[in-house]
C-alpha cells in the first residue's frame, strides 16, 4: 500500500487533547465551527499534505464538504465512531448501542445502500455481531462515498478488543470487506502495538498498523524499546501517530527521533493554521520529504 | 493457592464493563477466563463470535455448578450485586465488583460484612486507585510536600445527560442515584483515599433532565482535623467529551492541583525535590505503567491487582471496606440533600 509520508489527523477537530481540559475545551469550541477547520485543510494541502485521517463526526464532515479543494484530498476514515457508541453504551449497553445504531439504517440505509440492507437487517434481530459489524462499516463508509478513499482504518478500541479476545475473525472480515467492497487497503489502529504486531504475525494477517511512536514513549505499549524493535524488525507497514507525544514535544524535538525509524507515514493532529505550516515544514525538512 | 496456578475467572454481566473486563482478563497471563454469564440469552451468539473460548451461561447458578472457578468479576447492574455476591460466596469465590459496591448503603454494608466474615479476596472498581497520576499525587500528599492541609475543592463533570434517559442506570431504585453515585463516586474514592472519612456533609442535589435521579450535586465536607472540602458534580455540563475531574488542595506549604492530565504544584519555598513556585507533572511524561490498555488507563492494572491478590491472598488495592466508605459518603450526601441539613458521618451506619 502506498501512503503519503505525512497525514493530517482530525483529533484536535474532535476536541481531543492530552495536555489539559483548557486545550480540549478550546478545540471543542473552536472547531465546532467547520469554518475554523477549513483553513487548516487548506494549509495542509498547500503544504503538500493531501491525506486526511478522520472520523465520521458532524463538524469534520461539514468542513470537508465546505473545503473547495476536497477533491485533492485522499481520505482515511477511522471506523466505527467508537466515541459515539461509548456514549450510548451506559444507557443501553454495548449491544444496545450497536443495535440502536443499526436500527438507524432500517430508515436510512435502505435508501443509501439499497436492497442489501434489507436482506442483512436480520442480523439486527439475531444479534449476529459479525454481520452487524459489516453493516456498520458499510453504514459509516456511506458518508464518504463521494470522496476519494485511500484506505479504511479500524478504530483502535475495536482492534484491541479483537486482540484481547484472541479473535482474528473480526480483523480478517474487516480486511476482506474493505478490500473487496471498497477496493482500498484496510489499516489497523492500536494502542497496544507491541502486543498486536506479534499476534498479527502469528495469525498471518498482514495489514498496515497505525500506532503511537514518539521520543517520550507516550502510549508505546508494552514498552518503548519493544515497540522500537518491532518497527525495526517486523517489516510491517507502520504509520506513526502521537509523534508529538500529545503536544508535549515540539516538532523540532519530535521529528529527529523518527528520522531513522522504518515507518511509512506520520499522522499529525493540528490545532491552528500557523501550527500546520510550521509542523509540516519541520517534518518535511527533518524527514527529507 | 500456589503461585504457578492460574486464577480461573468467571465474568458475570456482559454490559460495557463486563465486556471490557472479559477482554482484560483474557490478557492477564496469571488468569484463565473460564466462564461467562449474562441473563440475556442472545449474548451467547456474541460470545461464540467474539473468539472467547469460555462457555456462556444465561443461568448463573448453572455456571457456578458446572464450572470450577476461583474468582469472579461481577459487572451486573448495581441493584443485583448483593444477590450475585451471596450466590458466588457460597462457592467460595474471590470477587471483584464493579463500582459502586451496591445501589444502596444497606446492601453495601451487607456486602462489606460478608467480605469481613470470609477469607475471600474482595475488590471494587474505583479506577483512580490504579492511575499513575493519582498514585503520584497520593505519594506527594503522604510525604507532606504541601504541608498540613487546610482545605480542598473538587469537581467532576461530563456531558452525558441533556434529556430524560431510559434504562436501569437512570432508575434510582436500581442504580441508587444519578451523578453522585455514578460519576462522583470515583472522586469520592479519592476524597476517602486522600483525606479519610469526613466528619460531616452538607449537600444539595437537583434533577434537571432526569426523572428521579440527580443530574448535579454540591457538597461541603468537614473533616476531623480542621480540613474542609467541597465537591461539585454534574453529568449535564456541555463541553466534556469524557468525565473530567479537578481537585485543588491547599496546604501550609502551597497548593496541589490534580486533574486527569496533570499535577500542578505551587510551593512557597522549595520542598523535598521540588523547587519554589510552580512544578507541573504531566501524565504524558510519566512512564508507561501498563503493558496493555483497553477502555481506559488503569483498567488493566485494576484487574491485574485483583488477580495478583487472588494468588497472593493479600487485600486488594481497593477493598469492599473502601467501597463501603465511599458509599457512606454518598449516603450522607443523599440524606443531607433530602433532609436539607448537615449529616454527621458517624450517624450513617
Amino acid at each position: 500500500m502506498k501512503l503519503d509520508r505525512l497525514i493530517l489527523g482530525s483529533n484536535a477537530f474532535e476536541g481531543v487533547s492530552y495536555i489539559s481540559r483548557t486545550h480540549s475545551l478550546h478545540y471543542l469550541e473552536f472547531f465546532a465551527k467547520e469554518d475554523n477547520i477549513v483553513p487548516i485543510l487548506e494549509a495542509a494541502v498547500n503544504s503538500g499534505v493531501k491525506t486526511f485521517m478522520l472520523s465520521n463526526c458532524g463538524n469534520v464532515m461539514a468542513a470537508l464538504q465546505k473545503f473547495p479543494r476536497n477533491k485533492e484530498l485522499t481520505l482515511l476514515p477511522v471506523i466505527p465512531n467508537a466515541y459515539e457508541y461509548a456514549m450510548e453504551a451506559s444507557e443501553k449497553g454495548v449491544l444496545g448501542a450497536v443495535l440502536t445504531k443499526a436500527k438507524g439504517f432500517s430508515m436510512y440505509q435502505k435508501v443509501k445502500l439499497g436492497l442489501r440492507a434489507l436482506t442483512k437487517i436480520k442480523s439486527v434481530i439475531s444479534k449476529d455481531i459479525l454481520d452487524l459489524l459489516l453493516e456498520l462499516i458499510h453504514f459509516e463508509l456511506a458518508s464518504f462515498e463521494k470522496y476519494q478513499l485511500g484506505g479504511v482504518i479500524l478504530h483502535g478500541q475495536l482492534t484491541d478488543l479483537a486482540l484481547s479476545s484472541r479473535n482474528p475473525d473480526i480483523l480478517m472480515i474487516f480486511q476482506d470487506l474493505v478490500r473487496d467492497s471498497y477496493d482500498v487497503e484496510p489499516l489497523l489502529a492500536t494502542h497496544n502495538f507491541g502486543i498486536l504486531l506479534p499476534q498479527l504475525m502469528e495469525w498471518k494477517i498482514r495489514i498496515p498498523i497505525m500506532a503511537p511512536l514518539n521520543k517520550k514513549g507516550f502510549m508505546m505499549r508494552p514498552s518503548q524499546p519493544e515497540c522500537e524493535r518491532l518497527v525495526r524488525e517486523s517489516g510491517y507497514q507502520i504509520i506513526a501517530k502521537k509523534v508529538l507525544a500529545g503536544g508535549r514535544l515540539t516538532p523540532e524535538e519530535a521529528f529527529p527521533y523518527l528520522k531513522d525509524k522504518k515507518i511509512d507515514s506520520v499522522v499529525l493532529g493540528i490545532g491552528s493554521v500557523p501550527e500546520a505550516y510550521h509542523t509540516f515544514s519541520v517534518a518535511k525538512s527533518v524527514l527529507n520529504i | 493457592m500456589e503461585k504457578e496456578k492460574k486464577v480461573r475467572v468467571g465474568v458475570i454481566g456482559l454490559g460495557k464493563m463486563g465486556i471490557l473486563h472479559t477482554a482484560l482478563v483474557n490478557m492477564i497471563p496469571q488468569a484463565e477466563l473460564a466462564a461467562l454469564s449474562d441473563i440475556n440469552k442472545q449474548l451467547a451468539r456474541y460470545v461464540e463470535q467474539s473468539g472467547l473460548r469460555a462457555p456462556f451461561f444465561s443461568d448463573l447458578a448453572q455456571m457456578l455448578s458446572e464450572i470450577a472457578l476461583d474468582a469472579a468479576f461481577i459487572c451486573t447492574p448495581a441493584f443485583t450485586n448483593l444477590a450475585v455476591v451471596e450466590t458466588c460466596l457460597k462457592k467460595d469465590l474471590d470477587l471483584f465488583v464493579e463500582k459502586p459496591l451496591a445501589h444502596t448503603f444497606e446492601d453495601a454494608k451487607k456486602m462489606a460484612a460478608l467480605a469481613a466474615a470470609s477469607k475471600n479476596v474482595h475488590a471494587t472498581g474505583y479506577l483512580f486507585a490504579h492511575m499513575s497520576l493519582f498514585k503520584k499525587a497520593k505519594g506527594l500528599l503522604d510525604t507532606n510536600v504541601i504541608g498540613r492541609i487546610h482545605r480542598f475543592k473538587s469537581s467532576m463533570y461530563t456531558s452525558e445527560v441533556f434529556g430524560r434517559k431510559k434504562g436501569w442506570y437512570y432508575d434510582k431504585a436500581k442504580s441508587g442515584g444519578g451523578a453522585v453515585i455514578n460519576i462522583a463516586s470515583h472522586l469520592l474514592y479519592l476524597v476517602h483515599w486522600y483525606f479519610g472519612r469526613p466528619a460531616s456533609v452538607f449537600a444539595r442535589a437537583r434533577s434537571i433532565y432526569s426523572d428521579g435521579v440527580e443530574d448535579d450535586a454540591t457538597a461541603l465536607m468537614e473533616f476531623s482535623e480542621g480540613v474542609s472540602g467541597s465537591l461539585d458534580v454534574s453529568w449535564s455540563v456541555p463541553g466534556y467529551r469524557l468525565p473530567y475531574m479537578d481537585l485543588n488542595i491547599e496546604g501550609d506549604n502551597g497548593t496541589l492541583e490534580l486533574t486527569n492530565d496533570y499535577i500542578k504544584l505551587y510551593l512557597y519555598k522549595a520542598q523535598k525535590s521540588f523547587p519554589k513556585e510552580w512544578t507541573t507533572i504531566h501524565k504524558i511524561d510519566m512512564p508507561v505503567s501498563s503493558p496493555f490498555e483497553l477502555g481506559a488507563e488503569g483498567l488493566y492494572e485494576e484487574d491485574l491487582d485483583f488477580i495478583g491478590r487472588c494468588l497472593d491472598r493479600t487485600p486488594a488495592a481497593v477493598t469492599w471496606q473502601d467501597g463501603l466508605e465511599v458509599q457512606r459518603i454518598i449516603e450522607a450526601i443523599y440524606r443531607s440533600a433530602d433532609r436539607q441539613k448537615v449529616i454527621f458521618l458517624n450517624e450513617v451506619d
